[in-house]
């Protein structure tokens, strides 16, 4: 295991930022620490990275204990969301300066730095200063400069996160072809679930200073430990007390199943290719379908009309939180998730 | 990558720039009016001192120059300001430091006292001092009379300079960059000289040139405690003062026009100096 990290706890004041939190990452894999802000991913990657001192527990980094160790000594590469360039530097020398540090001699200093620039597509930029770079290309320099080390761990905390959203995109597939070029261990943090479904090979689902889940984006999508993790990976709503995905909920429009609910449809909203179907039941809950625009056609559904709701077959579902509390007030079926 | 190919275009315009005039009808009225503004305040009393100085021609700023008592004011005023402003770069960054970095009780009364010398009339800071360090010291330390008086007069009302000027800029100096030295593999002494004193550099040249401006010109708060012994405790603007007294106001425009000559030096020499430091790293 590359990174194993052991019962770490760390508060800010009265805040807990990381709550008794135990993971391990493997090895040579690109793991994403996945959560809503201020759930603790990012405090976990500076425990890690060791530019912060966890209050207890301990961090194994490639079997070596770093927990007491100087984020100087424990050999990772580290990049920032907003690049944190060295701004007096030209590329070059950004690139250069862990390797500068390290005395390693010039000419070999001046040959990795090359190749570096040439694996981020920053060749021809060497010369310049870091302030006429875009977003995107001060990103790839400071992932140039944490490669430059050979890291034994790459810890990047929300790095495309203040990029637009095309840029984001490319970056993110980017990331992934880089990654299978070099495979170095990888650990980036992020709030976008589709980033981290699309990029990671594992991801670790973080929320409230707690490890939600861990587990491949298969598994976290189709066996969500809980309704957290559920609703963190995409739209849900719930249906006789089970939280399930607004497409795995079947509509008729008469009694048929057994476990058929009765609701009357509220909203019918057309987007894209689908069609959304607001209803509320007879016990008053509020219940998202989505379809496809076809079949909301055959249905020919209006406002107003009665129709009996189930899950259907083989649907994921977990229990709904019980009362109001559980946080799942921003998931509440009866508001129409932003498409 | 679409970034990529966009880029040599800006830069191509980046170049282009400071080329060709900016200036609209009112950023140019703006312009006309500081410039006159500037001229009335500052250049024309400044070339008034250099053609009166000039009046009297080369002969006479032989003279002035070739005055010992007045050549010892010179070497001694200009030998301990910079004196003075080398302490200031130390002991002001490192003031600003603790100031934005550390917590500590009394943190913010030390902030506000910081402008106390540089508030206080020089007068009273040389009254301060006396009382301190003068013939009645209540500490046994007598500096009256000697070349220390005049060092820690200049020092008292110069310290909040560079203090002033470098702690607005660490507050603003990004943390990342540090913690990105440190995941590199820098040391704190490496961070400090390669990444976070190049971003200083501007500041505490700025904070430097104040300081120096205001040591060669100072006299409230040294006169009383160094009473001003020629050649031994007189400065610039004392000997200054003296010749306009006496009516030879002649020399005193010469003098006056040999420490603006020195004043502009020293502030190109911070300048190409701040240039190095910041390009460095």
């Amino acid at each position: 295991m590359s990174i194993d990290v052991q019962h770490i706890t760390k508060r800010f004041g009265d805040f807990v930022a990381l709550d008794d939190v135990s993971v391990t990452i493997p090895s040579g894999g690109l793991t994403a620490l996945l959560g809503p802000s201020g759930g603790g991913k990012s405090t976990l990657l500076r425990v890690i990275a060791g530019l912060e001192s966890a209050d207890a527990g301990s961090v194994h980094i490639e079997g070596t204990d770093a927990t007491r160790l100087a984020p100087q000594k424990r050999n990772v590469g580290f990049v920032f969301q907003h690049y944190a360039v060295f701004k007096h530097l030209t590329v070059a020398r950004n690139v250069a300066f862990g390797l500068e540090v390290r005395k390693v001699p010039r000419a070999q200093v001046r040959q990795k730095v090359h190749e570096l620039l040439e694996l981020v597509h920053l060749s021809q930029f060497a010369d310049r200063m870091p302030s006429q770079l875009s977003g995107g290309q001060r990103q790839r320099m400071a992932l140039a400069r944490a490669l430059a080390v050979e890291p034994s761990v790459l810890l990047l905390d929300e790095p495309f996160g203040a990029l637009d959203a095309k840029v984001r995109k490319e970056l993110r597939d980017w990331l992934r072809r880089l990654h299978d070029e070099v495979h170095v261990t990888t650990v980036f943090v992020t709030h976008d679930q589709e980033e981290a479904l699309e990029v990671a090979d594992e991801i670790v689902v973080v929320n409230g200073g707690r490890v939600e889940q861990v587990g491949t984006p298969d598994e976290l999508y189709d066996a969500p430990a809980n309704d957290f993790v559920m609703g963190f990976l995409g739209e849900v709503t719930s249906l006789g007390g089970r939280v399930l995905r607004p497409h795995d909920v079947e509509l008729e429009t008469g009694p048929g199943r057994d476990a058929a609910r009765e609701a009357i449809v509220t909203r019918v909203l057309r987007i894209g290719f689908e069609t959304r179907v607001l209803a509320e039941t007879v016990q008053g809950e509020q219940v998202t379908v989505v379809m496809t625009r076809t079949h909301a056609r055959t249905l020919e559904l209006v406002e107003g009309m009665t129709v009996w709701l189930s899950a259907a077959p083989g649907a994921v579902s977990v229990a709904a939180p019980t009362g109001a509390a559980g946080g799942s007030d921003e998931r509440d079926p009866a508001v129409p998730l932003a498409v | 990558m679409t970034a990529a190919v966009a880029a040599p275009g800006a830069a191509r315009r980046c170049r282009s720039r400071g080329s060709r005039s900016t200036l609209t009808r009112g950023s140019g009225v703006a312009l006309g009016l500081s410039l006159t503004w500037f001229s009335v305040l500052v250049l024309l009393p400044l070339a008034a001192v250099v053609a009166a100085a000039a009046a009297g021609g080369w002969s006479r700023y032989a003279s002035v120059l070739g005055n010992d008592q007045t050549w010892a004011a010179i070497r001694l005023t200009v030998t301990q300001s910079l004196g003075v402003t080398a302490l200031n770069v130390v002991v002001g960054t490192a003031i600003a430091w603790v100031l934005v970095r550390d917590h500590f009780w009394g943190k913010r009364l030390l902030d506000v006292i910081i402008d106390v010398p540089f508030a206080l009339p020089t007068i009273v800071a040389g009254l301060v001092l006396l009382s301190l360090y003068g013939p009645r010291s209540p500490i046994g330390v007598n500096l009256a009379f000697t070349r220390y008086a005049v060092f820690g007069a200049l020092a008292f009302v110069t310290l909040p300079f560079i203090v002033r000027t470098v702690q607005p800029v660490l507050e603003e100096l990004d943390a990342d960059a540090e913690e990105a030295a440190a995941s590199l593999g820098a040391g704190r002494f490496t961070i400090l000289r390669r990444i976070v004193l190049p971003a200083l550099a501007p500041a505490i040249t700025a904070g430097a040139a104040l300081s120096f401006a205001r040591a060669i010109s100072e006299y409230g708060s040294l006169v009383l405690l160094s009473g001003s012994k020629p050649f031994q405790t007189e400065v610039v603007s004392v000997r200054m003062l003296t010749f306009v007294e006496s009516g030879n106001e002649g020399a005193a425009a010469a003098l006056a026009s040999v420490m603006l000559a020195i004043a502009l030096a020293v502030i190109v020499v911070l300048d190409i100096v701040q240039r190095r430091v910041a390009r460095r790293g």
